[in-house]
């Protein structure tokens, strides 16, 4: 069991699916090449759930892992929901848009959530925020075709006003003032996190609130208990807990973002439970555009606690 | 009223079961439709092993010699029942009440400390229960329904599961 809580093995999700960076199309997975990565690590678990999927001619049937995706993502959902994610999210991005609203930006602000898999957070906020008050426009961009498409029938079953693309959510007309995650940035490591957050220096982005897992000691132990309580399929069990211990800390996130991105002013957020020592489960790493952080502060008004050092 | 009360609490543990099954198997955002269909055929499950479990009961009387002793030793399991299965519901809903608070960090403590427990803890809190309420039963008859009771109880979320998972498996094949 504890193999699979190694941080330096990647997660299944991350090798079973891959798609052509340029093309986005999708690319044939070799099953013994996902076990033998795996193996690598003794890590028995990952194989077990890894040998439980079909293939075909030794290749993973793209058909039946696509249905199996949409399950792990549904149960995902289902954590996002208990832990009321998309309050969670609201609530700090709300105060964003304030401060960026107060600094006279007045055309309708776009929020990009990088990674979005079946996009909770954005079809959250679209069923209940209304945007025409804030102003406020929401896309998902995730490299997964079926996540994405998941993700735009969820949304039209229930007539929400967002949308959801497939592609790179940092290239050429996707833009965002505001870019979003949750539980994505821990993918990127070693010199690929400067990398990714050096993505975000774009003209019209004014923030970016990356919410993760934040580790310590006992992330992993906690996390193998609920997601082995509330997971039911063994890949969403074995990459929630791995995710927990590959989760970045926040000084890491934190000089990573300082590093890559000068011009913004970065911290974590949420960090400690009500100024006492216990952590929270998750945490948000944000960074700003000096001119806002003022007012951001002042907007943040008695949740400014939660802020670290911004800077 | 000790009868009455391991029934409400059966109707209670149903719901909820029913309510766990359904979890994670509906992407859309507003649920409130689906949880409700949800919640009540976990009712319905409660209440169809209620129902067998009455059916045993009133079989079990009409058998015996001595309805009266049958009935005081009957009674006096289920009331033992209660001192571990009340204790068990008023925490979980103690802690389902306190996700009223808008506070997220209280809403997700419930989750990750308590409710997540008291989800893993359910079935031994079940057969916990059991063994505390017949254990000290004089008569087969009692120790032999409050098995079957347990049997049944313990079936009804794997049973639910099971249909939910169907459901579901149905439900994505039809979208890929």
């Amino acid at each position: 069991m504890f193999r699979s809580w190694n941080p330096s093995q990647p997660e299944i999700t991350d090798l079973i699916v891959e798609h052509d960076p340029r093309t986005l199309e999708r690319v044939k997975v070799r099953k013994q090449d996902v076990l033998d990565t795996f193996s690598r690590f003794s890590n028995r678990t990952a194989m077990r759930a890894v040998e439980q999927l079909p293939e075909r001619e030794g290749f993973l049937d793209e058909k039946e892992l696509d249905r199996h995706l949409l399950k792990v993502h549904w149960e995902m959902q289902r954590l996002a929901e208990e832990f009321y994610h998309g309050h969670r999210v609201w609530e700090l991005l709300r105060v964003v848009i304030a401060s960026i609203r107060e600094a006279g930006v007045r055309e309708t602000i776009r929020i990009v959530d990088v990674g979005c898999g079946i996009g909770y957070v954005i079809r959250w906020m679209a069923a209940n925020i209304p945007l025409d008050k804030y102003r406020i426009e929401l896309a998902g961009m995730d490299l997964n075709s079926t996540l994405i498409n998941e993700a735009n029938r969820l949304a039209g079953a229930e007539e929400l006003p967002c949308r959801f693309l497939q592609g790179d959510a940092f290239s050429n007309g996707h833009s965002g003032h505001i870019f979003t995650s949750t539980g994505v940035i821990h993918h990127f490591r070693g010199p690929g996190l400067p990398q990714f957050l050096g993505r975000h220096e774009q003209p019209e982005t004014q923030a970016f609130l990356h919410f993760d897992f934040q580790p310590w000691l006992l992330a992993p132990v906690g996390a193998w208990l609920f997601h082995y309580l509330r997971m039911r399929t063994a890949v969403a069990r074995h990459d929630g807990v791995l995710s927990a211990a590959r989760a970045h800390d926040g000084r890491t996130l934190r000089e990573a973002a300082r590093e890559a991105l000068p011009e913004f002013a970065s911290g974590i957020y949420g960090a400690k439970i009500w100024n006492t020592p216990a952590p929270r489960v998750f945490h948000t790493l944000v960074g700003l555009r000096r001119p806002l952080v003022e007012e951001f502060r002042r907007q943040l008004g008695r949740r400014r606690s939660r802020l670290g050092e911004l800077r | 009223m000790t009868l009455l009360a391991l029934y409400l609490l059966a109707l209670l543990d149903g719901l909820l079961c029913g309510l766990r099954a359904s979890m994670g198997r509906c992407a859309v955002i507003g649920k409130r439709g689906y949880y409700r269909r949800a919640a009540f055929q976990g009712v319905a499950g409660a209440q169809l092993i209620t129902t067998l479990a009455l059916v045993a009961l009133l079989l079990v009387a009409a058998t015996s010699s001595d309805r009266a002793d049958v009935r005081a030793d009957l009674e006096g399991a289920a009331r033992r029942m209660l001192w571990v299965f009340v204790p068990y519901a008023t925490l979980v809903l103690a802690n389902l009440a306190l996700r009223l608070v808008p506070s997220n960090d209280i809403r997700s403590a419930t989750s990750v400390f308590m409710l997540g427990p008291l989800t893993a803890i359910r079935p031994l809190v079940m057969i916990a229960g059991v063994l505390y309420g017949i254990f000290p039963s004089r008569l087969l008859e009692t120790r032999l329904l409050g098995m079957f009771v347990l049997l049944l109880m313990l079936s009804l979320e794997y049973a639910l599961n099971r249909r939910a998972d169907r459901r579901q498996e149905r439900e994505i094949r039809r979208l890929i």
